[in-house]
């Protein structure tokens, strides 16, 4: 009985010593990191999942990835005349962007930075993967583009106009991977976030020339020259900027008026250049529906109404003004659909982030700015043809550029430019109560339940000053997007 | 230096076998028969053993042993039972009688310790202990709520009311920043991994508390934060089974009652002046601004309540318009709300021969919460098996099943579909029933009223919803198996060695089930939701232990020395579909459209050597120490390998020759301990690697940063210093035990926070330091025992200080949130804008500025983002504990837990919502609301209203409020039918008896329950429940 008792003793032992490798354990739901950049095809995963990253992420349902950023920028507009529902109304007010210790205002900041260091790592690794050439340059070129695409709207919303003062300061600017030692950095001014933008851009441009255009999700040249066009834009380089802008467009055709009722919902848009697909499975995206879409029976807070004036700019014989109608449905009477946006079945629906209008518009204005007033009138006319609208037939510069700046508020309505070009132009809101001289509320009509007419009240603007009571006025804080508290406290450099 | 116990313990094997043989020889026996002193009634299951052999044995039904000793000289029997004093007697005769004497103090019973038991006297640290009679029929479903104000230096707070749901529990204060604060749970003599909820407060034999470095460093990498034992009952030897039947029936409601709200008058009231403030600010004239105010008070709430006859039921002077009255109002708990029932029934049998003992019970429990459609059904069986195989051999296994079901709809979290908080939000003049303008209910064909969702009602009031109407039709069902497995063998190789071996097995299987219904309410847009889940869990414990004991002369000696083997694998597989072809089928397969689906698994694996060696000398000099080496699969390679370890001593000095006389002091012991413990438990298993998240997107691989490398990354260690003294006197009916410690951890974890715009917001990283010292204090009392009447006082109190002692880069301050970590504050400090009043002038929120270095100012400012952020207080209390008096009167008893907690701070998140300032139309007002700004009432510390967010319920010292609170937990009255009456029929044991869980609470802020995290934060949780229930015992 002894020997055996030492036997098993001796067996345990033995188990034991076995045991010491069973503590090297891997996870399921994470990738190592030198796995990752082993080779070109597991480097590609970063560029896509950092895609998904920016918009699928719920930070809150009011903040459903990159979309939050496009409808922060309207609802901070003249034309969206945001409901009390949950979701823009205090951006709407300018309480919310202001306040630095609001949750929007950390998780815009944490989502484009997160992009930024993804694309950092990208780039500085992507030369050590295994690969050939060509794929690490379309890697490169992706990741660059990606990279750009998040400074510019760092730029864009968190300092005034790169030509009101180029040297104002603006973000902090890291182009390499954050490791443990990575301190914040300080605020760059505009000049040189722009000017690294620009050169990702530029850079981009070379190493996805003669990449395949893929999914309209994927970056590709196209996509490369719209953001150029953009950004040279925002710097006041005007021609190239329109010239950018048409390389653009003349690979692709605007909508007809049909194309135009369908909801501006799906990837497949024969307008659109680059946007976000949504699936049954991959649907967060498609939460900022449930804002935009103000007449599908499943829209939940249905807030971004338009304002009525918004209507006036409109010829009753576009096609975009059929998109109007007055809300009859019980508890939202009186308000004023703008039915751009509508839900696919299922509750989902794609997110444009580029499309042929806007490069037309920007031809448009980019050759305005640049004194070539043929070409602007003849890239405006090219839109409002499309879109049935009389067409410009003015000789005035100033006019003309007015003309071209209110039709990107008609075309471009709810795509998140309201608030980027009232930065970029130094220009200021416009919102007036909808009521009479003498102050009462403007009665529209509508079909009531019962099938019949009746007149109700109809619902504009509730917020017509700052929370301070003051006018709005061109270049005010209020149209900032603040940095986080927490920035301000963890990064003693800013 | 794993290897080398090894060797140690197989040499010290090979060495004692030889006298294996010579053991059994010159056997004589010695009977005997052991009694309650007072009672004079037999006693079972008392342990009988040969002081300092391995040798003993269990007292049978009738209180009688039979013990076979060898040798000549007489030995000294050792008796021991839970609850009685525990003696040694020379074994002078061969029949002899015991009277043991019912300890009124715990200081001679035996306790349950790490791996193994230990007489009270002889532990040299800091254990305390529950017994089963303070669990008994409390009316809780889960353990851990039934240990508040019972232990002293146990913190637990039960922030969820929800049946099921577990209460936090903490130890001689916070341990960790960012790692786990929680204790180890042990069932049985190996670590838990199982559903806490399993266990049958009533199968509990006993709970011990270890809180020291001495009692839980035998624990090592998972002891760090204090160890929880829980040991179930076990047979007695008896000719007859005895049979144990309970049955209770109660009643449950809301402990405290919810915030007081306005009336719909005054709502309405209140939100025309919003609207007022709101035009005037828009520069609108007096006029205008009352006028409009008066036609949109309808458009924005939607609902008219008053009837079609007052199209504008606020006039233009912002009052009820003559003849205005409410045609209904309906309060939402009437149908979300109820009085639960909860019944629970428990049968056990136990018994056993000389060589086998056995308990066996099962229960049944149905508890109902306040919410409908909540509520926790368990069906448990225990089967304890203990055998003498072989003289030499003995073997055991102890089996724990149980399925549970808990109905668990979303009860914390602002989410929507949040019953509590759906309830509180939407105020009374939103009918739940469809009701026309006149007020009378719309009814469908057949006559019945109609659920009413509130399409129309603002986003304040959840529009489109009825969890009334949807909750009954959808499943919120989490269903648990859980499996516990404890089986060991035991060879007893000579009187002095002895080796056992334990495998342990903890299988859980959760499955949840969630389903929206297609018919009404949110499923209505997808046809239909259905999610479910699987989460199996496996956790197995295998150790190996070889213990040595032996006397010699006066020295007594044990030894310890082992091994252990830990394996964790949990995995889980979750997928949802939608578009249900046809209602009232509930599960995936009848839904058209597949969502997603996906899996994942973790694995933890830790392998441990320890080590215990304890000694005494005449029993009056008492030394112990222990030694324990983990590996941890968390960690690197490099940094993998812990060492953690303990010392302690005590003294008893009523043994010495100058106390001994002395009759009024009946204990007086001094002890001390010292040792370091670890903590691995970070809370993610690879907390060294540097890992991008899976994130795959549109059928194509992805993946993006999740966290940096950390390949220094180590344990927390834990050094803990206790010194305690115990005294008893007056023939043990005052005891008093009063601790010190000083808990000091470092090598903390913590997310090392980095700038935002890095891409991190940090990384994990052994940074700083924290201490926490304070004072136990246990006092157990009996002012009044004679022959009819007997009355304990037990008093329990802790109070610690939690202090951070270093902190990285120089020690600069980090924030965490709403808290603020500095060297010298807590890690619970609140760090908020202060609140500086309403401005009188202008009725705007204010709070105080500060200056570059943080100072206040003094200076005021109205925006928010404006304000500084100031230490406000802890949330940590200064002082929680208990009072526990018992009465016995004849057959009676009353007995009464009153836990309470002084100090610490509540931020009150819930609140707010209820406070808005008229940016939130139709979304329910607390009263305090009617004491807002106006240009009358200056003085108030409630901004004006108006429709713009003023920002002013943004957290800040404003919606700080106290923690303080007292709670009766348990009030239970009994009554015992005489036992001779009982005889008769064949009984032994009758009682019946009325119980009461939570029946009062003393507390400041109306409407918060008291009872919320242990870092003062509300999550619209489910409130705690009052449960009175009457009961009946049953023993033959």
């Amino acid at each position: 009985m002894k020997l055996k008792i030492i036997y098993i003793l001796l067996a345990l032992s033995l188990v034991n010593a076995s045991c010491k490798d069973a503590l090297e354990l891997d996870p399921t739901t994470s990738v190592p990191e030198g796995e990752v950049f082993k080779n070109t095809d597991n480097v590609a995963t970063v560029i896509n999942g950092t895609w998904k990253y920016l918009n699928d992420t719920y930070f809150t349902y009011a903040n459903p990835g990159y979309t939050a950023v496009m409808r922060t920028s309207d609802a901070m507009g003249s034309d969206v005349a945001v409901t009390t529902k949950y979701g823009y109304r205090d951006a709407y007010a300018f309480t919310e962007l202001t306040n630095n210790r609001s949750n929007r205002v950390n998780s815009f900041w944490i989502m484009l930075y997160k992009v930024i260091d993804n694309m950092n790592n990208v780039i500085a690794k992507v030369d050590g993967a295994e690969g050939s050439a060509e794929a690490k340059n379309v890697l490169k070129g992706k990741a660059k583009a990606l990279r750009a695409f998040s400074y510019l709207n760092l730029a864009t919303f968190y300092q005034f106009s790169y030509l009101k003062d180029k040297n104002a300061k603006s973000v902090p600017i890291y182009t390499e991977p954050s490791t443990l030692s990575t301190e914040g950095k300080s605020r760059s001014t505009q000049a040189e976030v722009y000017e690294l933008i620009l050169k990702d851009l530029k850079d981009s441009e070379g190493l996805l020339a003669s990449a395949a255009i893929g999914a309209k999700y994927e970056i590709n040249i196209n996509v490369v020259y719209g953001l150029l066009a953009r950004t040279y834009l925002q710097v006041g380089e005007w021609k190239l900027s329109a010239e950018y802008a048409e390389k653009v467009a003349k690979n692709y055709n605007l909508m007809n008026a049909s194309d135009y009722q369908d909801g501006f919902n799906d990837l497949g848009n024969k307008e659109w250049i680059w946007g976000h697909q949504q699936t049954n499975e991959q649907n967060v995206a498609s939460y900022t529906f449930h804002y935009l879409d103000v007449s599908s029976a499943g829209s939940y807070y249905y807030s971004f109404m338009a304002d009525p004036y918004f209507k006036d700019l409109f010829d009753t014989s576009d096609v975009r003004y059929a998109l109007f109608e007055w809300d009859n449905l019980p508890g939202r009477e009186g308000f004023l659909r703008y039915k751009k946006f509508k839900f696919k079945s299922n509750l989902i629906g794609d997110i444009v982030y580029m499309r042929a209008s806007e490069m037309v518009l920007i031809a448009a204005e980019g050759y305005a700015r640049a004194g070539e007033k043929d070409k602007a009138v003849a890239a405006l006319n090219k839109l409002r043809i499309a879109r049935n609208a009389k067409l410009f037939l003015g000789n005035d510069t100033d006019q003309l550029i007015s003309a071209i700046l209110i039709e990107r508020r008609k075309e471009l309505w709810g795509e998140g430019f309201a608030l980027s070009d009232i930065l970029r132009t130094q220009g200021k809101v416009v919102r007036k109560s909808y009521v009479d001289g003498e102050g009462k509320p403007i009665q529209v009509e509508i079909v009531g339940a019962d099938g019949k007419p009746k007149l109700v009240n109809g619902q504009g603007h509730r917020v017509i000053k700052f929370p301070n009571g003051s006018d709005f006025v061109a270049n005010s804080p209020y149209y900032l997007f603040s940095i986080p508290y927490e920035e301000t406290v963890r990064n003693p450099n800013l | 230096m794993y290897a080398k116990f090894k060797y140690i313990s197989i040499a010290a094997i090979a060495l004692s076998g030889v006298n294996m043989n010579r053991l059994y020889a010159q056997q004589r026996a010695i009977q005997g028969k052991v009694v309650d002193a007072i009672t004079q009634q037999a006693l079972p299951g008392v342990n009988v053993r040969i002081s300092g052999q391995n040798q003993g044995t269990l007292t049978n039904t009738t209180g009688e042993f039979t013990l076979n000793v060898t040798g000549d000289a007489l030995p000294v029997l050792e008796f021991s039972f839970v609850g009685y004093e525990s003696q040694r007697v020379k074994a002078n005769g061969t029949n002899l009688t015991l009277l043991l004497k019912p300890s009124s103090t715990d200081l001679e019973e035996v306790v349950v310790v790490a791996y193994g038991t230990a007489k009270r006297t002889s532990i040299t640290g800091s254990v305390s202990t529950v017994s089963s009679k303070a669990i008994e029929n409390r009316q809780v479903s889960n353990i851990t709520k039934a240990l508040e104000g019972q232990v002293p230096g146990l913190q637990s707070v039960a922030s969820s009311g929800q049946p099921g749901t577990e209460a936090t529990i903490r130890i001689r204060g916070i341990g960790s920043i960012n790692a786990s604060s929680a204790p180890l749970i042990v069932l049985d003599g190996s670590p838990y991994a199982g559903d806490i909820n399993s266990i049958n407060p009533n199968d509990i034999q006993s709970i011990s508390v270890l809180k020291d470095a001495a009692s839980s460093a035998l624990y090592g990498s998972r002891g760090a934060n204090g160890v929880i034992i829980i040991t179930t009952k076990s047979g007695v030897t008896s000719d007859n089974t005895k049979i144990n039947l309970n049955f209770t029936q109660g009643y449950s409601t809301r402990a405290v009652r919810d915030y007081d709200q306005v009336s719909t008058d005054e709502y309405f009231q209140l939100y025309w002046e919003a609207l007022r403030n709101k035009n005037l600010s828009n520069g609108l004239t007096a006029e205008q601004a009352a006028s409009n105010a008066s036609k949109t008070v309808l458009t924005d709430l939607n609902i008219n309540p008053y009837g079609s006859q007052y199209p504008q039921p606020v006039g233009v002077d912002g009052k009820l318009v003559a003849g205005a009255k409410t045609l209904w109002d309906d309060p939402w708990t009437d149908v979300l709300q109820r009085t639960g029932v909860r019944t629970q029934a428990d049968l056990g049998f136990s018994g056993g021969s000389a060589k086998s003992t056995y308990y066996i019970s099962g229960g049944y429990l149905n508890d109902q919460g306040i919410a409908i459609e909540s509520g926790f059904k368990r069906y448990n069986l225990r089967a304890n098996l203990d055998s003498k195989v072989k003289s030499w051999l003995n073997v055991g296994l102890n089996i724990g099943g149980s399925s549970t079901q808990q109905k668990y709809p979303q009860s914390e979290d602002s989410n929507t579909a949040n019953i509590i908080n759906f309830t509180r939000l939407v105020p009374s003049f939103y009918p739940y029933y469809e009701r026309n303008a006149d007020g009378s209910y719309v009814l469908d064909g057949a006559g019945n009223k109609i659920y009413d969702f509130g399409e129309y009602r603002p986003s304040g009031a959840t529009p489109r919803n009825n969890l009334a109407a949807s909750l009954p039709l959808d499943r919120n069902d989490i269903r648990r198996e859980n499996l516990s497995a404890r089986t060991y063998l035991e060879v007893l190789f000579s009187k002095n060695l002895k080796f056992k071996s334990t495998y342990s097995v903890d299988y859980l299987n959760g499955n949840t089930h969630n389903y929206t219904n297609p018919l009404l309410g949110d499923g209505v847009n997808t046809g239909g939701y259905v999610y479910r889940s699987n989460v199996r869990t496996v956790a197995q414990t295998w150790n190996n232990l070889l213990t040595y004991e032996k006397q010699f002369g006066l020295h007594a000696l044990n030894v310890l020395a082992g091994q252990e083997y830990y394996d964790f694998n949990s995995s889980n597989i979750n997928g949802s579909r939608q578009q249900f072809v046809l209602p009232y089928f509930d599960e995936p397969a009848a839904a058209s459209q597949l969502n997603n689906f996906t899996g994942s698994s973790v694995d933890y694996r830790l392998l441990s050597f320890l080590g215990r060696a304890e000694y005494n000398y005449d029993n009056k000099y008492y030394f112990s120490t222990s030694l324990r080496t983990d590996g941890s699969s968390r960690f690197s390679p490099d940094k993998r390998w812990g060492t953690f370890w303990s010392v302690g001593g005590s003294w008893k000095l009523k043994q010495e020759e100058f106390l001994k006389d002395n009759t009024t002091l009946n204990q007086l012991t001094v002890r001390a301990s010292y040792g370091g413990q670890g903590n691995d438990n970070l809370g993610t298993y690879y907390a060294y690697k540097g890992l991008y998240t899976i994130a795959n997107s549109l059928g194509k691989g992805g993946t993006y940063t999740g966290r940096l490398a950390t390949p220094d990354l180590k344990w927390e260690s834990n050094l803990n210093l206790n010194v305690g003294v115990d005294v008893s006197a007056f023939e043990n009916r005052v005891s008093l035990s009063v601790e010190y410690f000083n808990r000091r951890s470092k090598d903390l974890l913590f997310t090392m926070p980095m700038a935002y715009s890095t891409g991190y917001t940090g990384y994990d990283a052994n940074i700083g330091a924290l201490k926490n010292t304070g004072i136990d204090v246990d006092i157990r009392t009996v002012p009044v025992q004679n022959d009819n009447f007997k009355w304990s006082l037990d008093v329990n109190l802790s109070h610690y200080k939690n202090k951070i002692t270093a902190l990285p880069k120089d020690n600069k301050s980090i924030i965490t949130g709403n808290k603020l970590l500095r060297v010298g504050g807590s890690i619970y400090d609140f760090y908020l804008p202060e609140w500086a009043g309403v401005n009188p002038e202008n009725g705007l929120p204010q709070w105080y500025t500060a200056d570059k270095d943080g100072n206040k100012t003094g200076e005021k400012t109205s925006e928010y983002s404006k304000a500084g952020n100031f230490i406000a207080g802890t949330s940590l209390p200064d002082l929680v504990g208990g009072i526990q008096n018992s009465f016995t009167y004849k057959n009676f008893d009353l007995s009464a837990l009153l836990s309470f907690s002084l100090g610490g701070k509540i931020l009150d998140n819930d609140y707010i919502q209820l406070m808005h300032s008229g940016n939130n139309p139709g979304r329910a007002w607390s009263k305090e609301i009617l004491e807002r700004w106006t240009p009358e009432n200056t003085q108030t510390n409630v901004p004006k209203l108006t429709t713009d967010n003023l920002n002013w319920t943004s957290a800040s010292t404003r919606f700080l409020y106290s923690g303080t609170y007292a709670r009766l937990k348990n009030v239970s009255l009994g009554y015992r039918l005489p036992s001779d009456l009982l005889k008769r029929i064949g009984v032994e044991k009758l009682r019946v008896f009325a119980t009461a869980e939570n029946l009062l609470t003393f507390y400041g802020h109306q409407g918060m329950d008291p009872e919320q995290t242990v870092n003062g934060a509300t999550y619209f949780r489910y409130p705690a429940m009052r449960t009175i229930s009457g009961g009946i015992q049953l023993v033959f």
